[in-house]
């Protein structure tokens, strides 16, 4: 045969052919093309012409509701004719200094009580005031004058009308203030000692208002969702497709790896989806070049500094959207066995990246933060904050989100080959959902969507113990992790008959190991505590290092209900619902059941490290709290590569209880309850606790190492004792 | 060419029973050697012909292709094989020469190769006049066989096909079947399976009957007909129900 090389040319060879051949597929469908090409060009004209139509319609509305109208007085009582002459006097010196609320003519009519009260039931006045005899007098020398003012009940005035009056009549009083400072000889700077004036102010007003930062946000979400459909319609044709034509297994005895085929499929797809992409933004551009002229006067779409910039970090970092986009829909449609069931699989998608795009939105999220790395959420934000700082600050948040973009599609991308070859999901039968209320058969541990659904069901649970759990902790906590974790958990486990054993890991840390046994668990246990503390000291002061003390009032208020709780509860009781009751609960869920599953489609290398992130990342994410969400990733990774290498959960459950313990551990060293809760009553920062010594720092940092070297000591001796094992990772 | 060695395939059903789809065969192909595959459905053909694809891993056992195990290098089984079955499709948006071309840039062909092979495959199984229609327009005849020169792009010196004729009308069976004499006249290894007994029964050097995962029956034709109890016709369709009907032979799929 006449080929050539192999290795690393040849899974490049492959892949390009599997590209290139994939591309001229997608190409030749009519629905890539309408999806990536004319959807973006006839979308954003149209939303914008929408817009700016209803901008220029809202701004006429505004406009005439400010406009001078027509204002109609009716004067009653003996000072009624004085007051009226006031008034016109008053609108007569308005023609020489023109003010911003101002009518466009006073009619005054000095009457009866009866003809007022007529004339504004018939609509012929809008107000009526009842004047007292000494109005005059009273202006001119002192005192206040009350003025009832009376409308119809159904016909109240205008707004507009109501601010018009409202003016006149202040003008009125400024003119009475005038004579009294001039009749008590008094200059009129007497009653204005300060004022400010804004050199500025008259070109800041005349100059346009900039509203792209204003709507570059919600253009942003909706390019997120577009670049993803980009890549809909290519990811379900290039594997869900290949199986329903019957031409996968064609592609699967090609002499390459699975991983080769996937790469090229990938390329393909995000050649499309960036097709997608830039047709999107090219299409944003023709059309904001030509929107401005349907803006109404005073809005305008420039930048002081232009749009280059801002249009360049966005693009670069929509790129590495498109990336994750076309990874995360390859990944999610490979189990499909056809369109149909890839395109339902879709969905969810698409609404979950809305959602996750829809957040960088919210007030005070900013580009600096760990939000940058959360997928869909941090292209946007780092976008967005392009556009409205114009373009700085943000190389960081942009690096930080090109990182997480490539290393989120790097494990997608290897799920998708694992998914590829699986066996049960390649040549399983018509799709499972034909027996949706049939329980699954006996098996070792779930499989992955199996582990998802009670995560699921727990954050949705979430949502509502928020709501409904009472404020105070001793009861909140154990209903919340009943409804959260143990609820659902319990749930999955009733419906999925999976082995116990093996899926919790319910076994002595290395107990299948000659080298385990009493001391083996001893190590594991005590290392695991030293990791738990370790973890704990350094999470929090990196977080004291980051934020300070200045933390989001939903921390602030978690962090005072649980003060109450070690100060008010008794110290049992409180270690018990802070510490006990989550790393029980918690890591039977997350070590336990989702670790499993998310190991169940095989124990290879970059498998059980994608295992270990993604059951991280779901832990972080379990806890909401931004601020927590870091040191809770890391605790969530310690925990999972723990439970892994002892291959029980034991350890995991003690580094948790030990992380969760330490504040505790801290109230004690800060001189326990009382002096703790005197230094909280005397306002003081609690025990010191604003800034973490440089020694404790560093003996978490100590303490960190060492627990991990007893670990990775201990993994160490039972691989050796344990030839069986050798070869695991 | 290809070798099967006590081969074990095991599934386990979603009721968590384990399925034995083929539970220890052993038999071999020789170049310029046609096999006919036997056995009703569930006997096992499909998985066998899977594993030797590399599509499937083994439970135990192996097997072979030029020589490659396929569970230690079943990239190299890939480059010596040729694999199509009824279910094989061909992408619809691709015209035969595409399909050819693509795959043949999957195989790392050189162009110049590549080219003369696709030319040449063209003629071959007739397809010069839609060689630029897109397949979806195709015949069903004319779709399989661009799936048998899609097999046949890299010139591989193993062929199996699973059940290749069962979409193909008896002029469709006739054209492939004769190709694939011809193929074994050229000196390519060729093992097929097969429900349509009378097509293969005078063309094949061997047939090898399975039934409940195992080797029932192996050997020529004549040597199957000899086997069966005296009485009945001497057809491989009757020496076939003898094989798997007999009572030495125990279990089912």
């Amino acid at each position: 045969m006449t080929t050539t090389d192999g290795g690393r040319q040849g899974s490049l060879r492959a892949a390009l052919a599997i590209a290139r051949r994939d591309l001229v597929e997608f190409v030749r469908d009519r629905r890539t093309l309408i999806v990536a090409l004319i959807l973006p060009v006839a979308m954003y004209p149209m939303l914008a012409l929408s817009t700016a139509l209803g901008l220029r319609t809202a701004a006429t509305e505004i406009q005439a509701e400010r406009a001078p109208t027509r204002i109609a007085v009716a004067l009653v009582g003996d000072g009624a004719a004085a007051l009226a002459g006031r008034i016109t006097a008053v609108d007569a010196a308005s023609g020489t200094a023109p003010r911003p609320v101002w009518p466009a003519a006073i009619r005054l009519d000095v009457v009866a009580a009866a003809e007022a009260k007529r004339m504004v039931e018939a609509g012929e006045a809008d107000v009526w005031l009842e004047v007292p005899a000494d109005c005059g007098r009273l202006l001119d020398e002192s005192g206040t004058v009350v003025l009832p003012v009376h409308w119809s009940d159904k016909r109240p005035p205008a707004a507009r009308v109501q601010d018009q009056f409202t003016a006149v009549m202040t003008a009125v009083a400024d003119e009475a203030r005038q004579r009294r400072l001039a009749a008590a000889g008094v200059p009129a700077a007497f009653l204005e000692p300060l004022r400010l004036e804004f050199p500025q102010e008259a070109a800041a007003a005349a100059a346009p208002k900039q509203i792209v930062p204003i709507v570059a946000g919600g253009v942003l979400v909706l390019l997120a969702v577009l670049t993803l459909t980009g890549a809909f319609y290519p990811a379900i044709d290039a594997i869900a497709g290949e199986k329903e034509r019957g031409t996968i297994e064609t592609l699967l005895i090609a002499p390459c790896a699975a991983r080769d085929i996937v790469c090229g499929k990938f390329l393909a797809v995000f050649t499309i989806t960036l097709a997608t992409l830039i047709v999107n933004v090219a299409s944003i551009g023709a059309t904001a070049a030509v929107a401005g002229r349907y803006l109404p006067a005073g809005l305008s779409l420039a930048l002081p500094r232009g749009v280059a910039w801002p249009a360049v970090v966005g693009v670069v970092a929509f790129t590495g959207l498109a990336a994750l986009a076309s990874a995360t829909c390859l990944a999610v449609t490979t189990a499909a066995k056809s369109g149909k069931e890839a395109q339902n699989t879709l969905t969810p998608v698409i609404l979950l990246v809305s959602a996750l795009a829809g957040t960088a939105l919210l007030p005070g999220m900013r580009a600096a933060s760990p939000m940058a790395a959360v997928p869909f959420a941090g292209q946007v934000l780092v976008a967005r904050t392009a556009f409205d700082e114009a373009g700085g600050g943000v190389i960081g948040p942009l690096a930080a989100t090109l990182v997480s973009s490539l290393l989120l599609t790097w494990l997608l991308l290897g799920a998708t080959a694992s998914m590829l070859t699986d066996e049960d999901i390649l040549f399983r039968g018509p799709d499972a959902a034909t027996r949706g209320l049939a329980r699954p058969g006996r098996r070792d541990q779930p499989t992955v969507v199996e582990g998802i659904v009670p995560l699921v069901a727990g954050l949705a649970a979430l949502w509502y113990a928020q709501g409904l759990t009472p404020d105070d902790l001793t009861l909140a906590i154990p209903l919340q992790q009943l409804l959260t974790v143990l609820g659902p958990l319990a749930l999955a486990l009733w419906w999925q008959r999976v082995n116990r054993v093996r899926t919790f890991s319910f076994r002595w840390p290395w107990s299948r190991s000659p080298a385990g046994g009493g001391r083996g668990a001893a190590a594991a246990v005590g290392g695991a505590a030293l990791v738990g503390a370790g973890v704990f000291g350094l999470g929090a002061a990196a977080l004291l290092a980051v934020k300070g003390t200045s933390l989001s009032a939903e921390a602030e208020d978690l962090n005072r209900r649980l003060l109450g709780l070690m100060l008010a509860r008794p110290t049992w009781l409180a270690w018990c619902l802070m510490a006990v009751v989550p790393a029980v609960c918690e890591e039977l869920l997350f070590r336990g059941w989702v670790l499993a599953a998310f190991t169940s489609g095989g124990r290879s290398g970059w498998r059980l490290t994608a295992a270990v992130i993604a059951q991280a990342a779901c832990f972080a994410l379990f806890h909401l709290l931004p601020e927590r969400m870091p040191q809770t990733f890391a605790l969530g990774l310690a925990v999972g590569a723990m439970t892994l290498a002892t291959r029980s959960i034991l350890p995991a459950i003690v580094c948790h209880l030990v992380h969760n313990s330490m504040p505790l551990a801290l109230v004690t060293l800060a001189g326990g309850r009382e002096a703790v809760a005197a230094a909280v009553e005397a306002g003081d920062s609690i025990g010191g606790l604003a800034g973490i010594p440089p020694w404790a720092v560093a003996a978490a940092a100590v303490g960190t190492v060492c627990g991990i070297a007893m670990l990775v000591a201990g993994t160490r001796a039972a691989r050796a004792a344990d030839p069986a094992r050798s070869g695991e990772p | 060419m290809i070798e099967v060695v006590d081969l074990v395939k095991h599934y386990r059903a979603s009721d968590g029973s384990v399925v034995r789809a083929v539970d220890g065969i052993s038999f071999a192909v020789a170049a310029g050697e046609m096999v006919g595959l036997l056995g009703a459905n569930g006997a096992g053909k499909t998985t066998t012909l899977r594993v030797l694809a590399t599509l499937l891993t083994p439970t135990s056992g192996t097997a072979f292709v030029g020589g490659r195990d396929v569970r230690t290098d079943p990239v190299g089984v890939r480059r010596r094989l040729g694999y199509v079955s009824a279910t094989t499709g061909v992408p619809d948006r691709l015209t035969p020469r595409e399909v050819f071309d693509s795959f043949g840039r999957l195989h790392g062909l050189d162009p110049a190769v590549r080219a003369a092979r696709v030319e040449r495959l063209l003629d071959v199984l007739d397809l010069r006049s839609c060689a630029e229609r897109p397949a979806g327009r195709l015949s069903s005849g004319q779709r399989q066989r661009v799936s048998v020169g899609r097999a046949l792009v890299h010139d591989p010196p193993a062929l199996v096909l699973d059940e290749p004729t069962s979409a193909l009308d008896v002029i469709g069976s006739r054209d492939l079947l004769a190709l694939l004499g011809d193929l074994r006249t050229e000196g390519h290894a060729i093992l097929l399976s097969t429900h349509r007994l009378h097509e293969i029964e005078n063309r094949c050097d061997r047939f090898v009957v399975i039934h409940g995962g195992r080797v029932v029956a192996a050997g020529t034709r004549e040597d199957l007909v000899a086997a069966a109890p005296a009485g009945g016709p001497p057809t491989l369709e009757a020496a076939f129900f003898a094989a798997i009907e007999s009572p030495a032979v125990g279990g089912g799929a």
